[in-house]
């Protein structure tokens, strides 16, 4: 871990504000993660990159308190945290975004957004009943939709709505709760181009706010345009962590790869 | 190129959703643009469409059977409807929410005889006060309610079976506890439960319609009715967004076994007996009313007021066919019927619906 504070980025002098250390998990037989330590500090996009069946998702499940982590331990401003639950690390400031974007599409966009995190009219006997501030929460919602500039309505059925706009819809969701951290696996995986270069730019301006962000993707072009560092992933096992200014593509497939699949790799990111 | 985006698609978009920033606002509008207001009305709609189909066919069942007597449409008929209705309802109405869900409760006809029966144990057997018996009957309803909420939380049991289980269950206990036997005599006072009227409206159809706007408001303005609908609709992205499904299912069973037990209150009071069979039989009904109100089997999707408008649709067809000499048992025929009918609208308007958009 020592090793690794230096060659982080000039921005990053604070402790982390989530880590991990030695974690391990596996489902059955299957052993998806290996010991794999990750520090993420305030105010630095980490990319986390690896081939299918790395172990990304896994890893971010485990640090969002989806799935326990069968060996290692997960540090949240500086406080380990053993029992982490979805809901505890939410309450912690940690926000994440899912490949399968965990939107409930019976729901509308305004009751997705604010799920376990219901306004309550304020006089204690509404609090008591858990009675919602529809109003507001529809509200909210609206304004927080035009300032991202999506043209979707708040009362729209997530069923309703395309690809793209779902997917902008979970990452919105994310950027507007996540005032602390944030976890976006594959967030622009179903968007096209102009949207893509939106969600980066969302990114880059979360991690301006302060706002440490870890970004999943097999686009090595985003990664190499948005993140500060790069974390790579093989086989469950961390093989990489270095400056994003410092590494190039071929670099970081080679990682990704294994060394005897460079030449290849190379024309795939390229 | 962003200057020759604008003119054309940017035109027709509704001057309310963006003010500023044509570039990335005309991109993101394409998708709902001009046609997003229809689709979007059609969104709205579709439940409130539907309602309005099943409350229309509840007319024409209405008008057919003022046709064939002249006694269906008299007020004294009308109420007699209601009565039949609220306790059927009151179920329905928890079935409701159980489906909401995502689970199932097949053993809320049970459960009626279960509070019925323990009811009459302890008022009619030990002669304790009438608050204790009804105390006594939903308590008993609930915990069953919970422990087939328990079994389906912990130990992963479909709720299918462990209600099927408690089904059984259920009406066994009762029928030990009555001995096989009606256990009858709770008496005037208890007796105003199921057959209080107040010129001439039944006090039953005011207790039914009380539980249908409490749980309606639940569904639709609490913290708890938002999470039934979100477990119901996708129990995983629930779990990640901090909620705790297994929780909230063995909520909503508890409701249903809280309405089972209301329900079978009114029973053994209008028949002033409790007995192991009072209620058993209404199942298939208020399966019925709540399909034919427009739940989803799947969960995720439904409202009470669909469930209401079944209730009274399955209650005023029960009715005519009595006024009109049908033979009972073409109740339960006619009521399966309905069921299938009633899906396969479903199912092809789906199809349509989705054509649409």
């Amino acid at each position: 871990m020592t090793a690794d504070t230096p060659s982080t980025s000039a921005p990053v002098l604070e402790a982390p504000v989530l880590e991990a250390r030695g974690i391990s998990k596996s489902y059955g037989a299957v052993r998806a993660l290996t010991g794999v330590d990750l520090q993420l500090y305030p105010g630095e996009v980490l990319g986390l990159v690896g081939d299918n069946g790395a172990g990304k998702t896994t890893l971010v499940k485990c640090l969002s308190g989806v799935h326990r982590a069968d060996a290692g331990e997960i540090v949240i401003d500086g406080e380990v945290r053993p029992g982490l639950t979805a809901d505890l690390a939410r309450t912690l400031g940690v926000e994440t975004v899912y490949q399968n974007l965990s939107l409930v599409d019976t729901l509308d966009v305004m009751q997705n957004f604010f799920l376990n995190r219901e306004l309550m009219y304020g006089n204690p006997v509404a609090r008591a009943l858990g009675w919602m501030n529809r109003r507001r929460m529809v509200r909210e919602t609206t304004e927080r939709l035009q300032e991202l500039e999506l043209a979707v309505d708040a009362r729209r059925p997530v069923a309703a709505l395309s690809g793209g706009q779902r997917q902008m819809v979970a990452v919105a969701r994310a950027i507007t709760w996540g005032r602390h951290i944030v976890m976006l696996d594959e967030p622009a995986a179903a968007l096209g181009v102009r949207q893509s270069v939106q969600v980066l730019s969302f990114i880059r301006s979360m991690a301006e706010r302060g706002v440490a962000v870890l970004f999943i993707s097999h686009n090595m072009q985003h990664v190499l345009q948005v993140t500060d560092r790069i974390v790579v992933l093989r086989h469950g096992e961390k093989v990489g962590d270095l400056r994003t200014a410092d590494a190039s593509a071929q670099e970081i497939v080679t990682l990704i790869t294994g060394s005897d699949l460079v030449v290849k790799g190379q024309d795939i990111a390229v | 190129m962003d200057e020759a985006k604008p003119p054309i698609p940017e035109a027709p978009a509704p001057a309310d959703t963006l003010a500023g920033s044509p570039p990335a606002g005309a991109d993101a509008a394409a998708p709902t643009g001009p046609g997003g207001v229809v689709r979007r009305g059609l969104d709205r709609a579709s439940g409130s469409y539907r309602a309005m189909g099943t409350l229309f066919a509840v007319g024409l069942i209405w008008l057919f059977f003022s046709l064939k007597s002249e006694y269906f449409f008299t007020s004294e008929n009308i109420f007699n409807i209601f009565l039949q209705a609220s306790s059927v309802g009151i179920i329905a109405a928890g079935l409701t929410v159980v489906l909401i869900s995502a689970e199932i409760d097949l053993s809320i006809g049970s459960l009626q005889a279960l509070s019925g029966s323990v009811a009459a144990v302890i008022i009619i057997q030990h002669g304790l006060p009438i608050w204790a018996g009804i105390v006594g009957g939903l308590g008993a309803t609930v915990l069953a309610g919970a422990v087939s909420g328990l079994l389906t939380w912990k130990l992963k049991i479909v709720s299918f079976i462990s209600t099927l289980a408690m089904l059984g269950i259920a009406q066994g206990v009762a029928l030990l506890l009555t001995n096989g036997t009606a256990i009858a005599g709770f008496g005037p006072t208890y007796a105003l439960i199921g057959t209080y009227t107040y010129r001439g409206f039944p006090g039953a159809a005011v207790i039914a319609i009380v539980v249908f706007v409490v749980i309606h408001l639940m569904l639709t303005r609490t913290k708890l009715g938002l999470q039934i609908y979100a477990v119901g609709g996708n129990a995983e992205a629930a779990e990640f967004a901090g909620i705790r499904s297994g929780r909230v299912k063995l909520v909503a069973l508890m409701i249903s076994g809280l309405t089972a037990g209301i329900g079978g209150l009114i029973i053994s009071s209008r028949l002033d007996a409790g007995n192991g069979l009072f209620g058993a039989n209404d199942l298939l009904a208020a399966v019925a009313a709540v399909v034919i109100g427009g739940t989803s089997l799947f969960g995720g999707v439904g409202s009470v007021v669909g469930t209401a408008i079944g209730v009274i649709m399955i209650a005023s067809i029960n009715d005519g066919l009595i006024l009109i000499n049908v033979p009972d048992f073409w109740q339960q025929i006619v009521i399966g019927c309905i069921i299938i009918g009633a899906m396969a609208v479903d199912q092809l308007t789906k199809a349509a619906r989705l054509s649409v958009l």
